[in-house]
């Protein structure tokens, strides 16, 4: 393994860094003081730009850029911290706010002063109970240790932060929808443009970012954009926790420096496949993303490594399967979550996912036929990028990735009117 | 006076109004056209005369984009972006028609079409369906779907007027968002996720809305059918004919669509300054009582004290003597006009006036004094970038749905303020601030609004007079309404504005009046002191008040009535009753067995305004066409044939012209003439009106017994008239109610929902009590003009009374009910049935 310093996940396993004083005690809060008592906004959100730091949260957009986006007219901005993870495969962010939550609130309050907004809305996943528990006692703890509230250690900066629970829906981690749910309305993806930086949460300026991206603010304070831009590909560096899961010998969250091959990440830190097991595919970017394959296993885990894969680091949920896995059965699994979670807008996710997903049920049922093997074949071009927001676009990519290279896999669900893999319990407890 | 916020600001701009003048060169589909920058896609593309497709997009709403039907092609973008939502700038390309899109297009209606029922051959909106025709346009020759359709519910009973069917549903939102945006009442919403999405109430109960029918025109597909259309017609089978609503004074303009010469239903004829393409569910199905059995359809003659069918002739010859007689004597009067057309209402003044020689014509058969303001007369366009609305007693959701629905733009997306003065608190869908004021005063604080405007504005007055006064200076573009019953308010109210227009202020006034043409009427001259076009005459005759008192004493002997109801709508009930009961000849001309009617002595059966041709002018002065969409039955005449009939036996041939036409041609030659002599004269003069202490009957509010002051209230599917009689209506008519506070409820020991007497000057009503602090302590809000409970029993002439509150026990309650079937309307049904 290359000597690589774990930055995010310093601690996490052997420090109670849900505890402040812990947090304290091994650098917490040094980057916010060092924000408020020595940067002016711009400063911070010209360190964060030239730091290339990329969003975490699934698009890579570019944080200090995001940031620079927001109009100077003088009208109330806000913040929103998306920690609505609820993407097949991926649950770093889970982790985050359960094990380090005050890296959180740091990241949050300095974000908050480098674009001047006094509201900051954290979104949480409503299944995340026990993280919201932990997440709201550290706040109360940040609060009464004064770097919540009014005139923030001196500096004149004053923030509120706004607990929200989402209450299920897998399309509130869109952007645009959680904010329709902090408005009281339907969880639904608003049209863009305009964009949040320009109308977003009740109509003013509002940038929606990630746990995990805020999580890199403070680090990038205290190091430098220099530092920081040094680890892995320059043009989308950093450290990066991805959450390894499937049928591997050590399952986890790995946090590694942007750039090194899914080989090193799936040998060198998850402990490699199960004894006597063969690769079949991995999704790099949890269930939203195309497939990746054995041959493929030299590719760089970064936004632009990956996104010349025709797939995507999405938000870092590696999901690996090997030689066991039925890749129809899988591709049931990830539509028929997609089918359920679409908000139901636009005609494609809504009518073509339900199609889609009846299909593949079939063919797993061995009721298929060839017609719907062809039918699976083309759809993808009149479901993906015809829809509003990118749930839509999530739908076919994994499906369409697994029939291209293994088309007699399906073939075979057809030919032999059922699914030729065991069927695995619905419960396994390895 | 709290000022609300306004909301939030929009996300969208308009699609109607581009974000600058500036033009820009775009191509589609190799075709240059200039449109101004930020010019949808979608229209930029009409202006081509290029049809791209749309199912969500409608040009009065929002964009959303979420059908993905209207995908297209832009060059330099690598997805096909969609017309209805993407906005032109410079150089762009579009290709609307490339194999990408065609793809696309294909794609959408395929998966539209996966769960559809394609019931199309028992399907209402067959022939006019946008997946039926985009489909064949478009869409692919099969479906690949071999699996059975998913279900959804079907002919879902969504309310009143509407049937939903889930299952022909696209799911598109025009419907939900016509209710969000639009009427701003958030009741229609989407239910459930994804493709299990179900139109619904957020309330979970019946969708109600005044606007509803216009949902059934704007769904794209046959989910949403009005009910009174239901399997009524195909659309190739209609013939359509232009008319104008002449329910309110607004005059929305729509199509009657006919079959078999029977009216099947009415659909919008979009006209921007009038009814911006919508009309309320009132204007829209209220043509049925046409058929109904009580409507007239031939003359009846009362013989013996008892109705009697009669020819035309007969009944002509029978009215010729009495009314022949009384205008020797010049002890006749004429009353009636706001309901008819500008032709018939020229045609009737000029009938008291050159056939009976009396200028005692008036049109009022109500408690409204003025159909127009002097000066200042607003649009209706005017309320759009309006800064501020004034209204004072007009309830513009009761009384103007469409106009209300530009108010409620108005306030929701352009931030007007509106401010509302009067006597009780009203219900607007939209932020309303409210001033308690009592009706007799609102001329006084008009007065003193335009002292403290005019006289400095450091000076405070009342801390809320300056505090309005400090609003009107603020205010950009100020539109005044009200209902034209206070004289002396809407003359303190012209002052205000006089005051306001030296300050530069854009100002206007709206009258909304009670009967559709009342302001037509008043225009042709059914005044006592205004000859048409608002000419004052030498020697003005009797006001409506002056009239009936007169009939009532015994000093007139003959009274003609045509298109009024004023037994029913006319506030002083025991004036009129009495004066109706005296006068010695009575003549009515109608459609249906009014009570007015049901007292008379002969009855023209009068045609409808489906029957006939004419002018409406609409309460911005606006003039209107409308044409004769079916015939009339036999036996039924329009009131300028029964007009031009009674001059002739009258000896006065020819005086009435007995074509709409040749009448239309009379009136303006009429107001050519004066609009020359007028000249450059800018203020309209008034209509004569009645000294205000004439009209109060001097009965005293006594708080501490049983008695509450009457003030009565309109609610759009109450009143009298057609709505009574429609079939289309019923489902929704209101029951008699009155609204009383709940410190009086407690005094009174009532309940909501109890039944209660009123009993007043000219009898007792009996109506439902509903607490609510609508009212002010010790009023009693009651619905108007109800023919089971007409609250003119309780009022003096001025418009309000007192009425002591009984509760009636369940024995009583039986008794009333039992008793009810023989109240007026079933008077008058009886009498005619008999005579019939």
């Amino acid at each position: 393994m290359a000597a690589f310093e774990p930055v995010l996940t310093k601690g996490i396993g052997e420090l109670d860094l849900a505890d402040i004083d812990v947090y304290k005690q091994h650098g917490g809060f040094s980057a916010l003081e060092k924000a408020l008592k020595e940067m002016t906004p711009e400063a911070i959100v010209g360190e964060v730009s030239a730091s290339n730091l990329r969003g975490r949260g699934g698009a890579g957009f570019p944080t200090g850029k995001k940031w620079s986006f927001l109009p100077k007219d003088g009208r109330p901005r806000y913040l929103v911290c998306n920690c609505d993870e609820a993407e097949p495969g991926t649950f770093k962010d889970h982790m985050l706010l359960r094990l380090t939550p005050f890296a959180i609130i740091e990241g949050l309050i300095i974000s908050a002063y480098a674009i001047n907004a006094s509201h900051v809305v954290m979104y949480i996943r409503g299944e995340f109970l026990e993280g919201y528990r932990i997440f709201k006692r550290a706040l109360a703890a940040a609060s009464a240790a004064g770097y919540l509230g009014k005139d923030i250690m001196g500096s004149g900066f004053t923030m509120e932060l706004i607990l929200h629970r989402g209450a299920g829906a897998y399309i509130c981690g869109e952007e645009t929808a959680m904010l329709e749910s902090i408005e009281g309305k339907r969880g639904e993806p608003r049209l863009k443009p305009p964009f949040p930086a320009n109308a977003g949460l009740y109509g003013m300026p509002t940038v929606v970012n990630n746990v995990e991206t805020l999580c890199c603010v403070p680090h990038i304070i205290n190091r430098g954009a220099g530092w920081f831009s040094a680890i892995g590909p320059p043009k989308c560096p950093g450290p990066k926790i991805i959450s390894v899961s499937g049928n591997v010998a050590n399952p986890g969250n790995y946090e590694i420096p942007m750039g090194i091959s899914a080989r090193e990440l799936l040998e060198e830190y998850a402990g490699g496949l199960l004894p006597g097991r063969r690769l079949k595919a991995i999704q790099p970017g949890g269930g939203s993303s195309a497939a990746i394959f054995e041959e493929d296993l030299n590719v760089g885990i970064d936004f632009d490594s990956l996104a010349a894969k025709k797939t995507m680091l999405g938000s870092g949920g590696f999901v690996v399967m090997d030689d066991r896995t039925c890749l129809v059965r899988a591709s049931q699994t990830l539509v028929r979550f997609f089918e359920h979670e679409s908000c139901g807008q636009c005609t494609p996710c809504r009518e073509g996912g339900q199609w889609v997903a009846r299909m593949v049920g079939r063919l797993e049922a061995g009721e298929g036929s060839v017609n719907d093997l062809r039918v699976l074949g083309v759809i993808n071009n009149t479901i993906t990028g015809t829809n509003l927001c990118p749930l839509g676009d999530s739908i076919m990519p994994f499906l369409s990735s697994v029939l291209r290279r293994f088309p007699e896999e399906f073939a075979a669900h057809v030919q032999q009117a059922g699914c030729p893999f065991q069927k695995a319990p619905e419960f396994s407890a390895a | 006076m709290p000022i609300p916020k306004g909301p939030g600001v929009q996300r969208s701009v308009s699609p109607l109004q581009p974000s600058s003048h500036r033009l820009v060169n775009v191509i589609i589909d190799g075709n240059a056209v200039s449109v101004p920058e930020g010019t949808l896609v979608v229209e930029a593309a009409k202006a081509l005369g290029t049809s791209v497709p749309v199912y969500c997009y409608h040009p009065k709403m929002d964009p959303v984009g979420l059908c993905r039907i209207c995908l297209v092609e832009i060059e330099k973008m690598p997805k096909l972006q969609i017309a209805c939502s993407t906005r032109v700038s410079e150089g762009m390309v579009v290709h609307t028609m490339s194999e990408r899109v065609a793809e696309a297009r294909r794609g959408v209606l395929e998966f539209l079409l996966l769960n559809h029922p394609l019931d199309c051959p028992i399907c209402d909106k067959g022939g006019e369906c946008d997946l039926q025709d985009f489909t064949m346009s478009y869409g692919p020759g099969a479906s690949r779907l071999n699996e059975p359709k998913l279900h959804k519910p079907k002919a879902v009973d969504l309310g009143p007027t509407i049937v939903l069917d889930e299952e022909r549903c696209i799911l598109c939102r025009r419907c939900t968002r016509f209710d969000a945006e639009i009427a701003q009442e958030r009741n229609l919403v989407v239910v459930e996720r994804g493709h299990r999405s179900l139109i619904g109430t957020e309330n979970g109960g019946a969708y109600t809305s005044y606007f509803s029918g216009n949902t059934t025109e704007i769904c794209p597909v046959g989910a949403l059918t009005s009910k009174p259309y239901r399997f009524r017609s195909r659309p190739w089978d209609l013939g359509h004919t232009d008319s104008i609503c002449n329910q309110c004074p607004v005059g929305c303009n729509f199509r009657i669509d006919t079959r078999f010469g029977r009216i099947m239903r009415t659909f919008t004829r979009e006209n921007t300054s009038v009814d911006d393409g919508w009309i309320c569910d009132r204007g829209r199905y209220t043509f049925n009582y046409l058929y109904q059995p009580s409507r007239l359809r031939q003359p009846l003659v009362r013989r013996g004290g008892e109705f009697v069918a009669a020819s035309f002739d007969e009944a002509i010859a029978a009215s010729a003597g009495p009314l022949a007689a009384a205008a020797q004597t010049g002890r006749v009067g004429v009353i009636g006009g706001g309901r008819l057309s500008d032709e018939e209402a020229f045609s009737l003044q000029r009938f008291a006036r050159q056939v009976l020689h009396t200028n005692n014509i008036d049109h009022r058969a109500g408690a409204q004094r003025l159909a127009s303001p002097a000066r200042y007369q607003a649009r209706l366009e005017d309320l759009d970038d309006a800064s501020l609305i004034l209204i004072f007693g007009a309830l513009t959701p009761e009384q103007a749905p469409i106009l209300d629905l530009r108010l409620r733009r108005a306030v929701a997306r352009r931030h007007a303020k509106l401010l509302f003065v009067g006597p009780y608190r009203p219900w607007f869908a939209v932020p309303c601030n409210y001033i308690e004021y009592t009706p007799g005063a609102i001329g006084d604080l008009m007065n003193q609004l335009s002292d403290v405007v005019h006289h400095g504005r450091e000076e405070k007055g009342d801390g809320f007079v300056s505090e309005i006064a400090n609003e009107l200076v603020g205010a950009e573009k100020i539109i005044a309404i009200h209902n034209g019953r206070d004289a002396d308010a809407a003359g303190a109210l012209d002052r205000l504005m006089d005051t306001l227009h030296q300050y530069d202020h854009p100002v206007g006034i709206l009258v909304v009046g009670s009967q559709a043409n009342s302001r037509g009427a008043e225009a042709a001259g059914c005044i006592p002191n205004l000859s048409p076009a608002y000419i004052p005459v030498d020697d003005p005759g009797m006001t409506t008040h002056q009239m009936l008192t007169a009939a009532a004493e015994g000093k007139l002997d003959a009274l003609f009535i045509a298109g009024a109801n004023p037994a029913l709508t006319y506030p002083d009930g025991l004036l009129v009753r009495r004066a109706l009961d005296s006068v010695p000849f009575l003549a009515v001309a109608e459609q249906l067995m009014t009570e007015t009617a049901a007292v008379a002595d002969v009855v023209f059966a009068a045609s409808s305004f489906a029957e006939k041709s004419g002018h409406l002018t609409n309460l911005e002065g606006r003039r209107q066409a409308f044409k004769a969409a079916v015939e009339p039955p036999v036996g039924v005449f329009s009131d300028l044939q029964i007009f031009s009939a009674l001059a002739s036996a009258l000896g006065r041939e020819g005086v009435i012209a007995a074509d709409a036409d040749a009448a239309f041609a009379q009136l303006r030659a009429a107001e050519d003439l004066i609009r020359r002599a007028r000249g450059g004269q800018t203020s309209l003069p008034r209509p004569q009106t009645d000294d205000v202490s004439d009209l109060h009957s001097g009965d005293a509010v006594d708080a501490t017994h049983h008695t509450l002051a009457i003030i009565p209230v309109p609610r759009l599917y109450g009143g009298g008239g057609a709505a009574a009689y429609d079939p289309g209506v019923a489902p929704m008519r209101p029951e008699p109610f009155a609204v009383i506070h709940p410190d009086d409820a407690v005094r009174l020991g009532l309940d909501s929902g109890d039944r209660v007497q009123l009993s007043g000057r000219g009898g007792s009503i009996e109506v439902e009590a509903k607490i609510a602090d609508q009212a002010p302590p010790g009023v009693a809000l009651v619905l108007a003009d109800m023919p089971q409970a007409p609250v003119n029993r309780l009022l003096d002439a001025s418009g309000f009374g007192s009425a002591t509150a009984q509760k009636l026990r369940a024995e009583e309650r039986l008794r009333g009910e039992l008793g009810s079937s023989s109240v007026a309307v079933g008077d008058g049904y009886a009498a005619a049935g008999a005579g019939v």
